[in-house]
This record gives structure tokens, C-alpha cells and sequence, in this order.
């Protein structure tokens, strides 16, 4: 499917050759990224969640007054309110401050999507194009591989390992990224195969090049912008999975606060603490949603081609 | 086009034997015993009575072994029996399974019906405001976890209007399969489980309609004087839907997936309900047979997706 012919979008390949023929690759797309309208606005949204979410303790040390732990009677079910910075959102049922953990379930989110991201693209980049490299009877054990992870259905198999093991965020991340990599191997293998046979794969070949050196120094670095965009949208969906397994019970374990924790917790008390659900839903949604428009808007800066074919791979 | 189905199918079995292996490896990588969790709650059990339930079980022979009397246990459709239910798991499975295809299936045609005219317009509207906002409104719906969805019809149109039921599948005291109760129920799942198809259909077929648009047979029609109307029905149409049927697999993979946490929500039981009361209880086998039994209906449904587009384009027929 990526690797269909696609429309060429006139007016951006126009207005690139208009402006600087002699920028480089990368200068050109980050040029292309800056007068983004839409992309520097999730950038910048993207980039203020990730600020809050390292800043967590500053934050709820001198700003809020209030950890994630603390439980107030008084404040069961409060509703949200401006007189206290801590309330703002609302306590859950024993009185803990919504905001505050909510900065901490970011915390946690992001490290799980920015982690697992990590590993999803080590282990696929390194199999796809090994697996396009040398193909033979390592790409047919790859492409069975990846069919069979594929057949099974995801969420799935995420319960079992959430079944079988205590999950800490680190862990998670691991098994999101061990989980998540057919995607990125089947796109590097492709381009793989088509790389390897052009004529700089083969120069270097016949001078005595390795192996090795040959997928590091030539292949990688063309298949890199493709992965660039990839790993916005992997980010985006490993944070959507870690949510899932977390909000039926079988991810991250309360205490530890993460979006998908705290909206399994809203859910048993939608009678009482109704507005418990808004934070970690929209939270969820929002950093999602950037990182689709970063995705979006950077493969339309790196490759002007690919507008509308990469992306939209949920899970 | 028989010689593509059956080579089509010879190409399933390493599938299907990984997604037993990759099973059957997870869950014996439980460091809970089994047999402890079969006796649990009985207290005059001795040593000697666990190992020789051990040795009828088979579980002191090496893993390959088991791993293959498994293997030809399952081939004669023994996947075996539930820890918590003692009754065997293919039982409890075909059960459910109907449930989950009443909001499923017309979940996906929702998604088509919605999403493949959302589609269309955007692209024939291109860069014009419809199209943007068909846009927007397919990057947004995307990015919102189903989970969340669910839980906010819950919330506002069942608990706050009350316009809804608040789950299960019918009201207590009512039991009927096809009647106005329980369409009342679908609702609420149907809606939440088509979401993902609604936010995928319309940027799939805008770039297939505009890939098409594009086509010389495009500009040849138009060429000759066909009428508009005539080009876009007869030529554009029926090209872009190639994708829309073929994608199906996808499709019910995602909402296969989803139908863990939907579910859950709804508290309707089906396929995802089972396996997640399953992975509650600690019913390994039980959880064991619903994920081989949701890998083999993607499995199958994707063998039927190579098939209809080896039926529609027969050019795919020469890879």
C-alpha cells in the first residue's frame, strides 16, 4: 500500500524549487516545518505537555501545594474549582487532587510512548533491514514473524503479558515496543529492497564494503526520514495501547497514576465524580492528536510525495 | 483463481502455527503453577495427590512435548477445559462469539456507509471547506481512545439524559435476540465500535478517488462526453471501492482489539468480556483459546480480504 504511486502535490514541490535551490535536505525540511502553521502549534502544545510533565514535582511542590499520594476527606468528589489551584480539576473519590496526578499520568504516558517508540524502531529498523538486505531464509522468517504478530489481535496479547507479569511503566514500554515493531520493519524492509539495488548500494559493494557497513553508513540513513514520521504516529499509538491495558486493569497499577488508570477510576464513579472522566480522556486525546499533526506535518516536510499515504496506523 | 485461493491457504498454516507457538510460549512463561491454580481453595489436598494430577495432565513432560500433544489436541478442536468453569473453553467461546458479531458487523458497515461518502465528498470538494473539515473531523475522531468514547456516551447519553441503557445486552426481566430492547442496547456499542472506521474511510478513499481522478481512463471518459455523473459512478466509484472492501481485515483487527475494552464498558458479554473475565480469574487456558481464537478469525478474515481483491483486480493474481 505505501508504497502505491502517488498524486504530487503541485503547489508544494512548486513553491520548494522556488526557494532554495541550494538548501540541504534537512535545512529545506525544517524551512517546511517552521512555516507549518498547524504542525508548530502541536509542536509547541506537544512540547508544553512534555515541560509539565518533567516539571511534575516542581510543580506540585510550589504550585499546587499538593502531591499525587495526598488524600483529603474533604475533598471526595470535589467538583472542579478556581478558589484552589490543587482542585482545579476536581478530587477523585478519596479526595486526591485530579491535576496534580494528572501531571504525573503524563509523566508516566510519555515515557511509556516516548520509550517504547525507542524500541519499536531499534527492533524493526534493525530486522527490516537485515531482512531486505540478505533476504533468502532470514526475510522469509521475518515476513513469517510478522504475520503471525499481526494475526494476533494486539490488545490481546498485551493481556496475557499484563497477566503473566507485574507491569512497571519500563517494563510496559518494553513489551509495547517488543509488541508494536511489525509496522516499521515491513515499511525499512521495503525501502530496503529497493535500495539495495541501486548503484551506490553496488559501488560500495565492489570495493569491499561489509555487509554491515553497508546497511549502517547507506541504507539507514536513506530509510531514516520515513522513520522520523513513523515514530510521531508510533509514539501516538503506543500511548493510545499503554492507556487501553491500563484503563481495564492489566497495565500500569494504581498508585501509580497514568491517564488510563485514572479514567478506570472515573468509570467505577460516574454517579458521584462525573467530571473525573474529562482530564484523563482529553489528555489522552490531545497528546495523541498532536503527535498525528507533528506526523503529519513532518512527512509533508521530508517527503512532499508521500502527502496522504503515511499515517493513520492505529495500533 | 482456484490455484490463488489454495496457495493462499498453504501459506496460512506457518501463520497459524506461529500464533499457537507465540500462545503457548506466553502463557508458559506464567510463574504461577497451574496445578496450584486448579486446586486453589482446596485445602486437604496433599503433595502426592498434586503430582499425580501433574502427571495426568502431562505437565512433567518437556515443554516441546506438551507443546505438541497441545498442538494435535487443538487440531481435533479440544483447546481444553476452563480452570474456573470446568467446562471446555471452544464451549464458552462459540457462546460469545455471536454476541460480539451483533455490534461488529454492523459496526463495520456503519463505517462504511459514514465514512466511504465522507470520503468521496472530500475529494471531489478538494481544498475547499468540506474537505477540511472532513479532515479535521477524521484526524480527531482518530485520536480519541474508544475507551473514552464509550465512557462518555455512558456518562451523558445514559447516565445524565438517560437516552440510553447504561450496558449489557438487555433490560433485566427481557431476554430477545431481535427485538426493540436489544437494538436499544446495540446502540451504544455499534456507535463506539464504528468510530475507528468512520476516522480511517474518508483519508483512505480521498486518496484513492484523487489517485483515480488522475488516471488517463479518467480523462479518456470525460474525453469522449460522458456525462459527470456517468465518469464518477461508473469509473471513479467503482475503482475506489476496491480499497474500502479490501480493507476490511484491517479493519475488524482494530475492532477485534477494541472489543476488549468496548466490552468492558458496555458490560456486554462477548469474545473481549470472556477473555478479560478470563485473565481476571486467572483462566489461562480459557485465555489461552480466545486469543488463538481471535487470531484465527483475523487470520481468516485477511485470507478473505487477498482473495476479493484477487477477485476484483485480477492483477494481483501474477505476484
Amino acid at each position: 500500500m505505501a508504497q502505491r504511486v502517488l498524486t504530487i502535490d503541485r503547489r508544494a514541490l512548486d513553491a520548494a524549487s522556488a526557494r532554495r535551490s541550494t538548501a540541504g535536505f534537512w535545512s529545506d525540511a525544517l524551512w517546511r516545518v517552521r512555516h507549518d502553521p498547524t504542525t508548530m502549534v502541536a509542536l509547541a502544545l506537544f512540547f508544553t505537555m512534555v515541560v509539565l510533565a518533567v516539571g511534575a514535582d516542581a510543580l506540585s511542590d510550589n504550585f499546587f501545594h499538593w502531591s499525587f499520594a495526598k488524600q483529603d476527606l474533604l475533598n471526595t468528589y470535589a467538583r472542579p474549582t478556581l478558589d484552589d489551584p490543587a482542585m482545579w480539576l476536581g478530587g477523585d473519590h478519596i479526595g486526591r487532587s485530579q491535576v496534580v496526578r494528572l501531571l504525573y499520568g503524563a509523566r508516566v504516558s510519555l515515557f511509556i510512548g516516548v520509550f517504547g517508540m525507542i524500541v519499536t524502531l531499534t527492533v524493526g529498523l534493525m530486522i527490516g533491514i537485515s531482512a531486505g538486505y540478505f533476504r533468502g531464509w532470514l526475510d522469509d522468517f521475518v515476513v513469517w514473524l510478522v504475520s503471525t504478530l499481526n494475526s494476533i489481535p494486539r490488545l490481546y496479547l498485551l493481556l496475557i503479558v499484563g497477566l503473566l507479569f507485574k507491569l512497571d511503566p519500563l517494563s510496559l514500554a518494553v513489551f509495547l515496543g517488543l509488541l508494536g515493531w511489525t509496522g516499521i520493519c515491513n515499511l525499512a524492509r521495503g525501502q530496503t529492497f529497493a535500495l539495495r539495488e541501486r548503484d551506490f548500494v553496488v559501488a560500495a559493494r565492489t570495493i569491499g564494503a561489509t555487509p554491515l557497513r553497508i546497511m549502517f553508513r547507506h541504507i539507514f540513513p536513506n530509510v531514516l526520514p520515513l522513520m522520523i514520521v513513523l515514530a510521531a504516529i508510533d509514539v501516538a499509538g503506543i500511548i493510545l495501547a499503554e492507556s487501553a491495558i491500563s484503563y481495564i486493569g492489566f497495565g500500569i497499577q494504581p498508585p501509580v497514576p497514568s491517564w488510563g488508570n485514572m479514567l478506570n477510576n472515573a468509570s467505577t464513579f460516574l454517579y458521584k465524580g462525573p467530571h473525573l472522566i474529562y482530564g484523563p480522556g482529553i489528555a489522552i486525546a490531545l497528546t495523541v492528536l498532536c503527535l498525528y499533526l507533528i506526523g503529519d506535518g513532518l512527512r509533508d516536510a521530508l517527503d512532499p510525495r508521500l502527502r496522504g499515504s503515511v499515517g493513520g496506523g492505529r495500533r | 483463481m482456484g490455484r490463488f485461493i489454495a496457495r493462499r491457504l498453504v501459506q496460512a498454516i506457518p501463520t497459524l502455527f506461529g500464533i499457537m507457538l507465540i500462545t503457548f510460549a506466553l502463557t508458559r512463561l506464567s510463574p504461577s503453577d497451574p496445578v496450584q491454580l486448579m486446586v486453589a481453595g482446596n485445602f486437604d489436598i496433599t503433595a502426592e495427590d498434586k503430582a499425580v494430577l501433574r502427571h495426568n495432565l502431562g505437565l512433567d513432560d518437556p515443554i516441546p512435548v506438551q507443546f505438541g500433544r497441545w498442538l494435535v489436541q487443538a487440531a481435533k478442536g479440544d483447546l481444553g477445559n476452563s480452570f474456573y468453569y470446568h467446562r471446555p473453553v471452544t464451549q464458552l467461546i462459540w457462546e460469545r462469539i455471536p454476541n460480539t458479531m451483533q455490534y461488529t458487523i454492523p459496526s463495520l458497515i456503519l463505517a462504511v456507509v459514514i465514512g466511504a461518502p465522507l470520503g468521496f465528498v472530500a475529494a471531489r470538494l478538494r481544498g475547499r471547506l468540506p474537505d477540511h473539515a472532513i479532515r479535521v473531523l477524521s484526524v480527531v475522531l482518530h485520536s480519541l481512545p474508544e475507551f473514552f468514547v464509550a465512557l462518555l456516551v455512558v456518562l451523558i447519553l445514559a447516565v445524565q439524559l438517560r437516552i440510553l441503557p447504561i450496558g449489557s445486552m438487555n433490560t433485566v426481566g427481557i431476554s430477545c435476540a431481535l427485538c426493540g430492547d436489544r437494538f436499544w442496547h446495540l446502540i451504544g456499542p455499534v456507535l463506539v465500535s464504528a468510530l475507528s472506521g468512520i476516522a480511517f474511510y474518508p483519508r483512505l478513499m480521498r486518496t484513492e478517488v484523487l489517485e483515480i481522478l488522475g488516471q488517463d481512463y479518467v480523462r479518456t471518459a470525460r474525453s469522449k462526453g460522458l456525462r459527470e455523473k456517468v465518469v464518477l459512478a461508473v469509473h471513479v466509484l467503482r475503482n475506489a471501492l476496491i480499497p474500502v472492501v479490501t480493507i476490511f481485515g484491517g479493519l475488524l483487527a482494530i475492532v477485534l482489539s477494541s472489543s476488549l475494552v468496548i466490552e468492558q464498558v458496555f458490560n456486554w458479554p462477548g469474545l473481549g468480556r470472556l477473555l478479560f473475565e478470563g485473565a481476571l480469574n486467572k483462566d489461562y487456558p480459557l485465555v489461552q483459546a480466545v486469543t488463538i481464537i481471535g487470531g484465527v478469525l483475523l487470520l481468516v478474515s485477511y485470507i478473505l480480504r487477498d482473495i476479493t481483491y484477487a477477485w476484483v483486480d485480477p492483477r494481483i493474481k501474477v505476484r
